[in-house]
């Protein structure tokens, strides 16, 4: 069976999306916990809190759906056109931390956030 | 509340992150490199491919790395926002560009510095606009 471009950006997108979405739950637990860390100690009582919520783990399944398809886009893709496509997943990052996580995304950031995607596609396109 | 500004300490936190990240990507690639012609039609061939790729050390040499960049990125997300955390690790595609100059003698193309140049006014431009946030930690 020959894999079509489309299919493998459709892919790619997903892998975006599936990563979006496990770092916006990742985010509001994390937020929910509200822990200030000052030292290498309360690290393992955070991670423990941290691991005990589940949205976490609904994130975390999120995140291996994502490496899966990530793992079987690799074996199929060029690695460089897999890596500019998926800068994308920096532009779904930045509207879900202002919509659904309401952080303040001013227009320096986007612009930034605008520039890194810029950058990364230049980047790896110019490898290919 | 914790919106707090990107300090350097974080800086190099999420650089760290960032080297491990790009080592994982590293490990996933080697992994998934001697199944690149393999042609997945079906459920059985799926299971094939998963078997293949998992008894490869790589796979497990990355899946222990991505356990440490979660531990530390939880950690630094505690901090700053989720939309400067991200774009300020993508550090890694200046790292790895430069990874496959000094270690695979890479030559390095105009349009690449030019993409190098962009991604780190981009990721200055993100930095900068946490400054404001300053009064906010409790």
């Amino acid at each position: 069976m020959k894999v079509s471009l489309t299919f493998i950006m459709l892919l790619i997108i997903s892998t975006s999306i599936c990563d979006t979405i496990s770092q916006l739950f990742l985010k509001t637990s994390i937020n929910s916990l509200n822990a200030s860390i000052t030292s290498i100690k309360k690290i393992f009582g955070f991670i423990i809190r941290l691991a005990l919520i589940p949205k976490v783990w609904i994130g975390f399944i999120f995140s291996c759906l994502s490496l899966f398809i990530w793992l079987f886009v690799l074996s199929k893709a060029d690695l460089n056109f897999a890596f500019s496509l998926d800068s994308m997943h920096y532009i779904f990052i930045a509207l879900a931390s202002s919509l659904i996580l309401k952080e303040k995304v001013e227009s320096k950031r986007w612009v930034g956030t605008i520039l890194v995607v810029l950058g990364i596609i230049l980047v790896t396109l110019s490898g290919s | 509340m914790h919106k707090g500004k990107l300090t350097l300490k974080i800086l190099l936190i999420l650089l760290a992150t960032d080297f491990l990240e790009t080592f994982t990507h590293f490990c996933f690639k080697k992994s998934a490199l001697p199944e690149s012609g393999f042609m997945i039609s079906g459920f059985q061939d799926a299971l094939i491919f998963i078997k293949s790729v998992a008894s490869s050390g790589f796979l497990w040499l990355g899946l222990t790395s991505v356990l440490l960049t979660f531990i530390i990125w939880s950690t630094v997300l505690s901090k700053i926002d989720l939309s400067v955390a991200v774009p300020v690790c993508s550090f890694s595609y200046i790292l790895v560009p430069l990874v496959s100059v000094i270690l695979l003698h890479e030559k390095v193309s105009a349009l690449r510095w030019a993409g190098i140049s962009f991604i780190l006014v981009g990721i200055i431009l993100v930095s900068l606009s946490t400054k404001k946030d300053k009064t906010v930690i409790t």
